[in-house]
């Protein structure tokens, strides 16, 4: 596995990882999703995962997640202690790709969906929601439905669900996969604006290498299936990161390092199914 | 919408009175006899002269039907949410819910007669009874229809499984239940009079027997009417508790 890039600076001694996977593997009956998985995700970082389609991105954040319990053999580590997938239920704020509101729920009730199964009384988070809407451009719309708003700002909801819920790690699923072009930078930037108020740890994935090293800290790249981090580069673009940093010639190289990467373990997940055809 | 609702309402209206007209033309026309198909305003004017005794049956039969239907959605509901509290029952459950249901309702009244008499209780049974397979059905399948994503999501925010009921499964059946509710609304009163005339002491279906048995056709069908608009109000008045319950589905 390569670690940083040999011109990369020399890494500052790391803080303690919020969350640690070692050697992590996966089965699903014949299928190795994982396969010898080691990621961390240090305090406040925004770490970025990128990988070819179907390398395991999603079985990751399951694990993560809380969802899927991993094979036994590797170790999961949270907050510096070792734990199981299903210790981390409700202890990491989860955004799936999907935004998934709740028709029937008005913007500020799906807003508080997971304050609510915590107990906090409704009043007091409806309140609480009240005071961030503006933020996530959301004011005015507090008694909308999903069905009157439109997909950008179901997006924003889903993302402020997610924030509402304050826990240390939060875990975003391609939440801008299903947007238009334009509406995502302006959501990535949003959310870079949000992420440097609120400081957050987050683990972000993404098949857009430009919004993998655009939002990032660090960047990890993902094998083929069975996966595991095939790269782990570092992002030392300064931040607040502008808009125009996309062209810049430092951005193109990182992409081009990236793009190598992923190719050929797309190669390789083509060449698999080709085989697999004869 | 309320636009094209009240068109669809005025539509409503205007097939009615053409079907009454044509029904008048037809009986008038052809001097048909009262035992085949006695004229509409007979029997409007019949619902007159017996309408102290047609509302007192009326207002029987529905007792018995709204009774039955409450109960019944009460067990079908109750016994699909134990269900997906308890999914290990499941299997057993369903199949034997299926089975007492695999032959019609009305089958069972000799039994229901005998075992709950001829007053209200049988009545109320046999509306229960059909009542509660079919809110079972549609309750379940409601139930099941939840987004496995959307579970992922809530157990991620900590929810337990009565959470799950109440904040997601539930509201998703919504419109399935809701939907079960209107067509048992019609069902429970067709099973109240069918039961009534099979031993009764009052209500339509005790009516409609009584009247065949001293060939009154026009009060038959006087009765019949009555069944008639009594079962379109409650169909109605469900139909319009879905339409506001159901707000996000409007467009």
């Amino acid at each position: 596995m390569l670690r940083h890039q040999d011109d990369a600076p020399a890494p500052a001694p790391e803080p303690e990882p919020l969350i640690e996977l070692r050697g992590v593997d996966k089965t699903f009956g014949p299928v190795k999703a994982l396969s010898g998985l080691s990621a961390r995700v240090g305090r406040g970082e925004f770490v970025t995962v990128v990988g070819p389609s179907g390398c395991g991105k999603s079985t990751l954040f399951n694990i993560v997640a809380g969802l899927e319990e991993p094979d036994p053999g590797g170790a999961l580590r949270f907050e510096g202690r070792s734990c199981h997938a299903a210790d981390l239920l409700g202890r990491v704020s989860f955004m799936p790709q999907r935004d998934l509101l709740l028709p029937w729920r008005n913007v500020i009730d799906n807003a508080i969906l997971a304050l609510e199964i915590e107990g906090r009384p409704r009043k007091e988070a409806r309140a609480e929601a009240l005071r961030m809407l503006p933020e996530f451009g959301l004011s005015g719309f507090e008694a909308q439905y999903p069905h009157q708003l439109s997909g950008g700002m179901r997006q924003r909801v889903a993302l402020m669900r997610t924030f509402l819920f304050e826990r240390d790690l939060m875990l975003l699923d391609e939440p801008f996969g299903a947007l238009d072009a334009l509406t995502r930078t302006l959501m990535q930037r949003w959310l870079l604006d949000v992420w440097q108020r609120h400081r957050r740890t987050i683990l972000f994935i993404t098949h857009d290498v430009d919004e993998a090293i655009f939002l990032g800290d660090r960047v990890l790249v993902m094998t083929a299936r069975p996966g595991a981090v095939k790269l782990e580069q570092r992002i030392d673009l300064p931040r607040p990161r502008r808009p125009d940093l996309v062209t810049a010639p430092e951005f193109i190289r990182l992409k081009r390092t990236l793009l190598e990467a992923i190719e050929e373990e797309s190669l390789k997940s083509f060449q698999v199914a080709q085989e697999k055809a004869r | 919408m309320t636009a094209q609702r009240s068109l669809a309402v005025q539509r409503g209206v205007l097939g009615a009175l053409v079907l009454i007209g044509l029904w008048e033309g037809v009986a008038r026309g052809f001097a048909l006899p009262a035992y085949v198909l006695p004229a509409m305003s007979d029997v409007l004017l019949g619902v007159w002269g017996k309408r102290a005794m047609l509302t007192e049956a009326a207002a029987y039969t529905l007792a018995e039907a709204l009774l039955g239907y409450a109960l019944g959605a009460l067990v079908g509901i109750g016994l699909a949410v134990a269900l997906i509290l308890l999914p290990r029952a499941r299997g057993v459950v369903v199949t034997a819910v299926t089975a007492v249901n695999s032959v019609p309702v009305v089958a069972y009244s000799p039994l229901i007669l005998l075992w709950f008499g001829i007053g209200l209780a049988s009545k109320v049974v046999m509306v229960a009874l059909a009542v509660s397979f079919t809110l079972f059905l549609s309750t379940l399948a409601g139930l099941d229809r939840v987004d496995r994503r959307s579970i992922d999501l809530m157990r991620s925010f900590g929810a337990g499984r009565l959470a799950l009921l109440w904040r997601l499964r539930l509201p998703t059946a919504l419109p399935l239940i809701l939907a079960g509710l209107r067509v048992s609304t019609v069902r429970s009163i067709i099973v109240a009079i069918v039961t009534e005339m099979l031993g009764a002491y009052g209500g339509l279906g005790w009516v409609i027997y009584q009247a065949v048995l001293q060939i009154d056709f026009v009060q038959v069908w006087s009765a019949i009417v009555v069944a008639s608009a009594a079962s379109l109000l409650f169909f109605g008045l469900v139909g319009l508790a879905e339409r506001r319950l159901l707000f996000w589905r409007a467009s």
